[in-house]
């Protein structure tokens, strides 16, 4: 019993559970909100960058959807191509829509920066390192969270960064999402759902919940979510083209040094005997 | 054949003191012979700047310092260069681990004594090399240009703003510009390049002349050399070689095993390491949602913001820095490591590092009332331990120090 009081008692325990204690309140006491703004906490997103197909589908519709307006002006042509499994002239046939493109260039846009911020008001962003810079979480939640909304310039509003200059480009696939009022069952404390006299589940009005009326897009919920996916690991991969690489190649760093420390405290014990 | 060899390096060896020079600061240079953990982080630290020389040679061939190119010279060396992602991830992984492994190491001079006569010179070359650091990182946070880049340059540069009378001016000769522009970049890139390494590289030998003059220390605050052998030689020491090269070699391992952990698969450090915003390049005309300095300076920009007044803030925090080169003389005890110093003594440096932690991490987030309240409470106690060091020592009753180790 005094051992355990003076374990709890131990200086270097106690300094550490008290930083502990007033590191945790203070991030509980949360000066800001989450970065998916009105949308809550974002989506998680986890990027598969050995999934090649994925990859494949997210490139071309980025190419197809998002090439029009935004750049990728850090990366090139030919190394997505390679990196992607996809034949050159395949690539170039299908999702290289500028016969002057060369296998080398950098992917500097379909328009000129000038001309855009003329039609937009605002030039579209470059989004080579849009994963690095706003997090894939929040690409992944961005790119679903549009609602109609007709007080804005496009119709359209979104949750994650509201008064977005961007249209939903994507409203044909996804059909017109909207914020809606549901009906959400009261819990009590014990865990079940509350009820009233007769039986009946009681329940509350909350609103900001995204929906689409079923049928209206191309996709279903499913198939959109996974269009999406798709899009984001492809940025990703965009963001950060020797990713999958570092990963690989960390695990043989850390094994030469896992072998290397073991070794070197070998060497050490034997050498310490001399002294001790 | 080796006899041609011997005679040439005996020949240069009477002219310049290879022999002697590596003897002495390498091979039979004297080291205590128990020591533990907290004795490695000087290895682990030269370590490191080696890293950071090296991996910085290569980050210079494609780096470009101008304002229009070096952003995208910066993505440039992370998608076409061969390897150049390895280069740069080393850099900033090594930037971050130095000064987790300095402020290891003055923790340990803190935790021990080791500012303690006769190494007050040790020391404040110690503190020195730790203000050229803070130099050089600064320096070179501002070269990739991105968001944080240019913001950070911003709030720093404008510190030098807040000094009455030549503030302004100086803010200008700082700069070399009406605002932060290419001019900056490239005086940056050449003092992040090559003054302050060549001050650094200058420091560090200085640092490690000095120590070898007068020894290392040790856990026990035991002085080993009050017991020498028929040679001279401590009797409680063993050679530098092979002895403390190969305790070294282990330290080295784990660390370099952390280090390829968080390079190969958290190179931004969650954020703490490269920040997110600095994914963007720098734009004058786009303030972030919130500027935050990267982890390593974070304590003192809680203190530059705690104090409402830019003047008093500027103070504050050099006077944080610079109070640790004194710390030598502000100990009074007659010991030298915490294991024999008093319950105050204890006290004090638990709570100085308890407020270093926490600010450390309210520079990192956004001001509530709350934590600005803790921020005030925190630097007061981070200068309480300096300053009143010379009566906790003196008052408190130590233990007796052993007379060997």
């Amino acid at each position: 019993m005094k051992n355990k009081l003076k374990f709890i008692l131990s200086t270097k325990t106690s300094f550490v559970l008290i930083s502990l204690c007033i590191l945790t309140s203070l991030s509980l006491d949360a000066a800001e909100g989450g970065p998916c703004k009105d949308y809550g906490e974002c989506d998680e997103f986890n990027y598969s960058l050995n999934n090649k197909e994925s990859l494949q589908r997210g490139a071309s519709t980025f190419l197809n959807y998002c090439y029009g307006c935004h750049s990728l002006q850090y990366s090139r042509w030919g190394r997505v191509a390679a990196d992607l499994n996809i034949p050159e002239e395949l690539f170039f046939d299908n999702l290289v829509f500028d016969n002057a493109v060369k296998s080398g260039d950098l992917m500097k846009g379909a328009m000129s920066k000038e001309d855009s911020a003329d039609w937009f008001g605002v030039a579209p962003p470059d989004l080579t390192l849009v994963t690095r810079s706003k997090g894939d979480d929040w690409v992944y939640t961005y790119l679903r969270a549009y609602y109609e909304d007709s007080s804005k310039q496009y119709g359209v509003n979104n949750l994650v960064y509201p008064g977005t200059a961007m249209p939903n480009v994507l409203v044909d696939l996804q059909g017109n999402q909207k914020l809606v009022c549901k009906n959400i069952p009261l819990i009590g404390k014990n865990g079940g759902e509350k009820r009233d006299d007769d039986g009946k589940t009681l329940t509350k009005e909350k609103c900001g919940y995204l929906e689409v009326v079923d049928g209206e897009g191309l996709l279903s919920k499913e198939e959109f979510d996974s269009l999406i996916y798709d899009l984001t690991n492809f940025l990703v991969y965009v963001g950060e083209p020797a990713k999958a690489e570092r990963e690989r190649i960390g695990w043989y760093v850390i094994f030469f040094f896992v072998i290397f420390t073991a070794l070197s405290s070998l060497l050490y014990r034997e050498y310490q005997k001399d002294y001790h | 054949m080796n006899q041609i060899f011997s005679n040439i390096f005996n020949w240069v060896n009477h002219r310049l003191p290879i022999v002697n020079t590596f003897e002495r600061h390498l091979s039979k240079h004297p080291v205590p012979k128990k020591v533990n953990f907290w004795y490695l982080f000087g290895a682990l630290a030269s370590v490191t700047l080696i890293i950071q020389i090296v991996s910085g040679i290569w980050l210079i061939m494609p780096y470009e310092n101008t304002e229009e190119g070096a952003f995208a010279s910066v993505e440039y060396i992370m998608r076409d260069v061969d390897y150049g992602w390895v280069i740069r991830y080393m850099h900033t992984t090594g930037a971050s681990l130095f000064f987790a492994v300095v402020y290891l190491h003055m923790f340990r001079g803190l935790l021990y004594g080791s500012y303690q006569k006769p190494r007050e010179l040790v020391w404040i070359f110690g503190c020195t090399i730790y203000l050229a650091m803070m130099a050089e990182g600064f320096l070179g946070y501002v070269l990739p240009y991105g968001q944080m880049s240019y913001w950070g340059a911003q709030v720093i540069i404008s510190l030098f703003g807040a000094i009455p009378y030549v503030g302004e001016s100086l803010e200008l000769w700082v700069r070399g510009d009406y605002y932060i522009s290419g001019i900056t970049v490239s005086r940056f890139f050449a003092l992040h390049v090559v003054a302050l390494p060549l001050v650094l590289i200058a420091l560090v030998f200085l640092h490690l002349v000095a120590l070898h003059e007068v020894g290392a220390g040790n856990p026990e605050g035991v002085d080993i050399e009050e017991h020498l052998d028929e040679d001279g030689i401590p009797l409680d020491s063993v050679p530098f070689f092979p002895y403390k090269v190969l305790n070294a070699l282990v330290g080295i391992g784990v660390f370099m095993t952390v280090f390829a952990i968080i390079m190969f698969f958290f190179p931004e450090g969650g954020g703490y390491f490269i920040e997110m915003a600095n994914f963007e390049e720098a734009n004058p005309l786009v303030t972030p949602e919130h500027i935050a300095p990267v982890w390593y300076y974070a304590p003192y920009y809680t203190m530059l913001r705690a104090v409402p007044d830019p003047l008093g803030g500027l103070i504050v925090m050099g006077s944080a820095v610079a109070i640790f080169f004194v710390v030598p003389w502000l100990d009074r005890s007659n010991v030298a490591s915490i294991r024999y110093k008093g319950i105050y003594s204890k006290i004090a440096l638990g709570l100085f590092a308890i407020s270093f932690i926490t600010l450390g991490y309210l520079g990192t987030v956004g001001v509530t009332e709350i934590r600005k309240t803790v921020s005030l409470i925190c630097t007061v106690l981070y200068f309480a331990f300096f300053l009143l060091m010379p009566i906790y020592t003196k008052l408190e009753t130590t233990k007796e120090v052993p007379n060997r180790l």
